[in-house]
This record gives C-alpha cells, structure tokens and sequence, in this order.
C-alpha cells in the first residue's frame, strides 16, 4: 500500500439558500495515495464539484463545513488553518485546473507571468529563473513555440493551449495533490484525447496524486485507478475501476453506465433513459436519494440511507445491490 | 446567382430527396478583403424521413452550415431546397411562411427560452405568428404539444423558464419547434448542454417524435456516439468542407477518411480493458479558417499527407455505394 497524502472523513458542505440549507456534500470519506489518479463522476449537482473546492478550501462565504469533517494532506489538517497558512499550502502542495480555461487565466497578464508569479511566490524564485522555469514548463506541457508564447496574452491562444497553460500553473511547484474538474469538457475530443495523456504523464513523472473529476465514463474508464461515483452530495459506490464497470452493485451506477450512448452500439438503439431527475438537496428524500428512480426500490429503500460498505476496495451505498441475486 | 449545380455523385440514395443542399459556401467578412471560410462547397442530400447526423469539431463549419439551411443567415452561395422549393431567395413574409416547414432546436436550452415569458407564451409564439387559430384553440395546441414532450400541461403552463431543468427546457423547446408541425427539423448540439441521464431521455423522445411527425432531421453534433445513436446517415466535416458521408454504419465501421478515423479513435470508450486506439495524427493546433490551408483542408494535421494534398483539392469520389471520400489517399476499410 502505498503512501496514503489525502484523507477526507465525512466532509458534509452545505450552502445557505432563501429556500433554506442545500446540503451540497453529504458526509464524503475517501484516502488518496500517491501516484494515484481518483475519478469523481456524477451528474450535474452531485456535488463533485463542490467537494473538490472543499478540499481545496476554495469555497464562497455562503458555504458551511459540517462539525466533523476533516481534510488532510500530507498530513496536515486543512480545517483548522488560516487562509494566508492555506495559500501557501496551494501551489506546492495542492492545485486545481477547472473547466474553463478561458476564465481561469488572467486576461490582462501574458501566461508567462501567470507561471511565474506562482514560482516567485511560493518558491522564492528571482525573476529571471522563474522566466526560464515558465519556458521549461510550457515546454513540458507540450505548448508550441514555448519561447514565443511565454509573452502572449490568453486570448491569444486555443481553448487547447490554454488548458496546457493551466496546467502549467497548477504542476509549477510540482504539488502532491492535483485536482483536475472537468479539465477537458470544454475541449474537443481530438485535444481531450491528449490533455488526458498529458494529465496523465504529469502525475506519472512527478508522482503525484490525481483527483480526476468528470461527468464522462469514458474519461474514468480509461484515465483512473478508482472511481467513486456520487449522488445527491454522497458517494454511492466505490471501487476500482475494473470492478465498477465489470461488477457494478449500485444501481444508480448501472443505470448511469446504460444510459450512456456508445459508439459500439448499433444505429437508433433505445437507450435505456433513467426517468424522473436527481433530487431536491434542500428537501431530500427520506432513505436512499436514488430510491425515488430505482427500478429495484422496496419500503425498506425509503426508510434509512444505506452507509456506504463493502468488502476491500469496492463499496456500495444500497440495501438491494445488483448481483446478489445468484449468491443467495 | 446559383451556377448550374453539377449532379452529385452518391447522394442519390433511394427515396425522394427532401432537403437537398447543393454547393452551400459560407463565409463571413471581417473587413479589408479577409473572410472566415466557414463552410466551403458543401453538398448533401437528405432524403424525406430520414436523419443525417453532422459531425466534426469546433469551426468544422457544422452549426455554420444548419444555420445556413435555417436561411440564418442566408448562405453566401449556394442552394437550398426543400421539398423542391428554393429557400435562399425567399423573403419577408414569404421566407416567414416558408419556415412553418423548417425549425430549429439550440444548445443551451434555457438560453433559447425567453425568460420573460410563459411556457405557454413561449410555445404558442409560433402559432401566433402563423395566425392560426384563436386563444383557446392555441392553449388546447400548447397542452396537447406539451403532454407529448413529457411536460405536465397544467404544472406549466403558467410558469418561465428559471423554473425548469435543463432536461424541461430542452423537451419545452422541441415542443415550441414541433407545434407547427414542420417537416424539417435541425437539431445544433441539442442534447449537448445535457447530463447523461437526461440525454437519453431527449434522444429517445426525439426518436419517438421523429416517427410520430415524420421528421426529416439534422442532427449537429460533436459528439459521434450520440449522432450513431439518432442518424441514418453522418457526414464528417473538417475546417468548412465535407471529409466523408457514408451510412451510420459505414461511417463508424468502415470509414477511410484519415480525418474521420482521427476522430473515432479519440472518443474515450467506458469500458477499463478497451485499448485506447492510438491517434494518428500530426500535433499541432487547428489551422485558421480565415486562411485555411491550400488543396486538402486537413493535409498539415494528416499523417499521410503528399505534395499532391497542397496542390489540388480532392474530389468526392463515390468509393462504395452512397460512400463518398474527400481523399487523395484514403485508408484501407
């Protein structure tokens, strides 16, 4: 086993609405090690995104973090420090690239600024370094033309390039943690294709751990070690990834993994739609959030959330898992 | 205005030829002589009943070229029929009434809706617009287009857009498209915006829909297993020209465009033991359709690229039939 960096016990997120409390992240625990790649998949509001910023304390004044819940890397509680002890934990030893590569970079500053700003900072780099170290980087994430582009502008660049460039940032004081949310859903599938590579080169070559954050099954299949698939603000199953795709026990999984629309599937197949939508998080249902659209739901579903358990690695949320028909 | 459009080859499939895009060249003017070549001497047939899924990556010209069916704007050049009937030259209250037979479905499904107004509002726009019938007759349309996109009349009649998913949205919008019954429907990235879970509740109502009004679909999108899913036929386009139009099956099955085959292997299979296909092709960023590259559009990214490629701009050849290439040298299927 090796060196655990990450440990998140039961992380609960909840944001203050004029309807109420929306309990964004409901009691999440999970271990990273390092040199491993989590995925985190679910469906818009399943919180994945929410509780990446909870990790990263990266959340509005709006949020509230549950008594109880615990973050720590490296060894380190993140809960109890303060924000400037924080920003320095953020670059060396925790980044995130989002989404949008276009809002996550400073419009008015070149990109070669952008890297070196974090080298200056946290590394106490001198200026010229720091350039030359930017050049290296950009270089690194497979940037054309490095030299050139250190001085251009964002806006100057690809929806592409600017996620090599964030990229970039967040590996420039090669952190141990690195979360990655959604980092190519704004991209096309040829550049997806090799921003993945590179994501995936990075945490090899430096070691790192990687939290992989995607509505894609696609993208977890083939980029992580263990999935963790959330659900209303809860992780509902985990486990490696082999075992969540061969052995799936949740149902709401499964009908996750059904839904999607292969390429390998013949023309105009029926896809096997999950009816109904993910719940109301100010006003969840009683029991399993999933019981309202599970086929296999029964008086018990409706009753108590099933605790996330299981043998090993592979864990489930649910009193009626796929599976155990045969071994009864 | 339109040159005498050489027959195409290949595009006569069996059936009657419904919408028939002939030569359509899109560009837009960005001042001193320079223009965006959106879309270049594109041509496709779509015969009545049937889908034809359009696929190709950002500035392929994909959403350019439904715009350009749409008369939205009108296409630079180029020909548009529909039904046999010229669209590019209509007009006013002539282009107006022309597009009872045509509609269109966008990405962002709240975005398309007017906030403002009321679901019923929103969805018997059109018919107000066509004058047909009075209020009570339009409310009864509106109910009755409703329940058949899966949305409770009664719930939601009387309340705006804010107050739907995504997912509602989006089935709201195709019963705004559908309640004039028009024959023609495109579809740019409709299902895009959408979570799985919901995408497939759109594309099997889409599918139901399409047989229940006897739609002639376009469906636009970046995303090859979901135009598989609703297509009858799918044309690859790369930096404003057609690359490969072939049947669904042909396409993902036996495609020979390198282009085409570039794309199929980058889609992220969800299955841990597939082995990722490897993707052949020259890195590098997408070249600039303000200046798009000399003879075949794809040559500076293609692997098997020759002199021949920056010289002359490849034909579409018939290779099987109802499959055609842009390629000087295709691949092997």
């Amino acid at each position: 086993m090796g060196e655990i960096i990450l440990d998140v016990q039961n992380q609960r997120t909840a944001f203050a609405t004029a309807r109420g409390s929306l309990q964004a992240v409901d009691g999440v625990s999970f271990t990273l090690e390092r040199g491993k790649t989590l995925g985190i998949v679910g469906e818009s509001g399943s919180g994945k995104s929410v509780l990446s910023r909870s990790i990263m304390r990266l959340l509005p004044s709006t949020a509230h973090t549950g008594k109880g819940s615990r973050v720590v890397l490296n060894g380190k509680d993140l809960m109890t420090m303060s924000e400037g002890e924080l920003r320095r934990m953020r670059g060396p030893e925790m980044a995130i690239v989002f989404q949008d590569p276009m809002t996550a970079l400073n419009p008015t500053m070149t990109i070669g600024k952008q890297i070196m700003e974090v080298l200056m900072f946290h590394l106490k780099m001198p200026k010229r370094q720091a350039r030359a170290k930017a050049v290296e980087l950009l270089k690194a994430v497979g940037l054309p033309q490095p030299d050139v582009r250190v001085d251009q502008y964002p806006h100057q660049l690809s929806g592409g390039m600017r996620q090599r460039v964030a990229i970039a940032i967040a590996i420039a004081c090669e952190p141990d943690l690195l979360i990655a949310d959604e980092p190519t859903t704004a991209l096309d599938v040829t550049v997806q294709a090799e921003i993945l590579d590179l994501l995936k080169r990075m945490v090899r070559e430096r070691n790192m751990a990687m939290i992989l954050i995607t509505h894609d099954m696609g993208v977890v299949a083939g980029q992580c070690d263990d999935v963790a698939v959330m659900y209303a603000g809860r992780i509902v199953e985990k486990a490696p990834v082999r075992d969540l795709f061969r052995n799936t026990r949740m149902p709401y999984t499964a009908a996750l993994l059904s839904s999607i629309p292969r390429v390998t599937d013949p023309p105009h197949r029926k896809l096997d739609a999950i009816e109904g939508r993910p719940p109301d998080l100010i006003n969840p249902p009683p029991g399993c959030p999933f019981a309202p659209r599970c086929r296999f739901a029964e008086a018990a579903c409706r009753e108590q959330v099933p605790p996330l358990e299981g043998p090993g690695h592979h864990q489930w949320a649910c009193i009626k898992p796929l599976g155990e028909e045969v071994a009864a | 205005m339109n040159a005498p459009v050489k027959e195409p080859v290949g595009r006569k499939v069996a059936g009657e030829t419904f919408l028939a895009i002939d030569d359509l060249t899109v560009e837009y003017p960005l001042g001193r002589g320079r223009k965006v070549h959106a879309v270049t001497n594109f041509t496709a047939h779509v015969r009545r009943g049937e889908t034809l899924g359009l696929v190709g990556e950002s500035g392929c010209g994909k959403s350019s070229a439904a715009r350009a069916v749409m008369q939205l704007p009108r296409p630079t050049s180029g020909s548009v029929k529909l039904d046999g009937k010229e669209l590019t030259g209509l007009r006013g209250s002539a282009l107006q009434e022309a597009r009872r037979q045509f509609q269109m479905i966008f990405q962002d499904p709240i975005a398309s809706l007017n906030p403002r107004q009321t679901v019923r509002e929103i969805v018997s726009a059109p018919l107000e617009i066509a004058r047909i019938g009075n209020r009570a007759e339009r409310d009864a349309r509106v109910a009755e287009m409703l329940d058949l996109v899966g949305i409770n009349p009664e719930q939601a009649m009387d309340r705006r857009a804010h107050e739907f998913s995504g997912g509602q949205c989006q089935r709201i919008s195709i019963a705004r498209a559908l309640i004039l019954k028009p024959e023609l429907l495109v579809c740019d990235e409709a299902v895009s915006a959408l979570d799985v879970s919901v995408q497939a509740q759109v594309l099997n109502l889409l599918e139901k829909l399409k047989k229940e009004f006897g739609l002639t679909m376009l469906f636009i999108s970046h995303d090859l297993a979901v135009v598989k899913h609703v297509s009858d036929r799918v044309a690859v386009m790369y930096l404003g020209k057609l690359c490969e139009l072939a049947s669904a099956e042909t396409i993902y099955a036996r495609s020979v465009h390198p282009y085409t085959r570039t794309l199929l292997s980058a889609v992220p299979h969800p299955d841990p033991d597939a082995v990722p296909d490897k993707i052949d092709m020259v890195p590098g960023e997408l070249p600039s359709p303000v200046n798009p590259p000399s003879g075949c559009r794809f040559r500076t990214r293609c692997p098997r690229a020759t002199d021949l490629c920056a010289k002359v701009v490849p034909e579409e050849r018939e290779i099987a039939p109802g499959h055609l290439v842009a390629c000087h040298h295709p691949l092997e299927n």
